[in-house]
């Protein structure tokens, strides 16, 4: 019973953490959220599939909500180089994370 | 013998020199494992690995083995690893020596991503071979991350040839699981469990199994990490190094 409740306790603390690791899927209601920016729904999808991708190979996600918006691109753009991102797919990954961020996720 | 010391000094020099002329490189948060996600397609980056190993229970006996890697991103989902040179100095009661062991090409395409998947998924193939020495291996790695939490699991099927004419053979099998916890963007620690099943001549009459343990501490920077693993035999097999650490440090170009 003891071993249960560990396990259940793990799981649930993974199940936390895994909290923290929602990039929602890019949607057109996510585009429309991005006021003053023309973004399409293309570019957010872009934007996430290269965060999930690219971020991963030095460090993990942090939550996006962990930095202001206005922080996203310098902070985007200081690894830019490192994960071999062009200045469009670094565009998309920021777009994306704004528009995450809009939606009050 | 100077001109062996020469040469050597050189080496270290150029190994000392390049992460201050490079600009990119992924980062391990593993030593013992790898981790499912590949490189970015394009990215180059130079690794090398020291490994010490010590063993006590037969006789003492130390071997430091040195590897040096290039690692290229080809595409988003598949890199490919050109291992130069394995080589190492070995040194016991009675004699030293430094040996060339192997080179190698290893190939790793990831099937799943370890955020937005269920589990990450990436499968590996390498073909070694060196003087008097074949090794084929093939691995099945899964990843899962949750949040700073890195868990990763590999299972690894290994075939290796060795002595004159290849005549000696034996299989292994080894699952290993790592966690790592990611304290900031730049410093990760963690543990590593390694389970091997040796099988000599292909064959499990003798029963060799090892266990090894420990802990692994990564950073990186810009463009270069470091990641150190020191894992201690949990098992007592004779013959087998009692503890492994092993460093690897990369840069990227």
């Amino acid at each position: 019973m003891k071993k249960l409740s560990t396990l259940l306790v793990l799981l649930a603390c993974l199940m936390a953490c895994e909290s923290v690791n929602y990039v929602p899927v890019a949607t057109p209601q996510m585009a429309a959220a991005t006021k003053g920016q023309r973004v399409d729904v293309e570019t957010l999808r872009e934007g996430r599939t290269l965060l999930v991708h690219r971020c991963i190979e030095c460090h993990t996600l942090p939550p996006l909500r962990h930095y202001a918006v206005e922080d996203w691109p310098n902070i985007v753009n200081s690894m830019a180089h490192r994960a071999s991102l062009k200045p469009a797919e670094r565009d998309a990954i920021v777009a994306y994370i704004i528009a995450v961020r809009s939606t009050g996720q | 013998m100077i001109r062996r010391n020469r040469k050597f000094t050189l080496l270290i020099l150029f190994l000392w020199i390049l992460p201050v002329t490079a600009a990119l490189a992924g980062a391990r948060h593993f030593t013992f494992l790898y981790e499912a996600p590949t490189s970015a397609p394009g990215s180059i980056e130079l690794e090398n690995w020291i490994t010490w190993e010590r063993a006590t229970n037969s006789e003492q006996a130390d071997q430091i083995g040195f590897r040096h890697e290039i690692e290229i991103g080809v595409t988003d989902h598949f890199q490919a690893s050109i291992y130069f040179v394995d080589w190492s100095y070995a040194r016991d009661r009675t004699q030293s020596s430094f040996s060339y062991s192997d080179s190698a090409i290893e190939l790793i395409y990831n099937l799943t991503n370890p955020v937005i998947d269920p589990v990450g998924l990436s499968i590996y193939g390498e073909i070694k071979g060196g003087r008097q020495h074949l090794e084929l291996e093939s691995k099945l790695i899964a990843q899962k991350n949750f949040g700073p939490l890195i868990l990763d699991y590999n299972l690894t099927l290994g075939a290796e040839w060795e002595e004159q004419g290849l005549q000696e053979h034996q299989g292994e099998l080894q699952q290993a699981l790592g966690a790592s916890y990611e304290l900031s963007p730049r410093i990760s620690v963690g543990l590593e469990f390694l389970h091997e099943f040796v099988f000599p001549d292909w064959r499990d009459e003798e029963k060799i199994r090892n266990v090894f343990v420990g802990p692994n501490i990564a950073f990186r920077h810009q463009s270069w990490f470091v990641t150190v693993s020191a894992l201690a035999q949990a098992t007592n097999t004779p013959g087998e190094a009692d503890f492994k650490v092993r460093t690897i440090f990369g840069f990227g170009f």
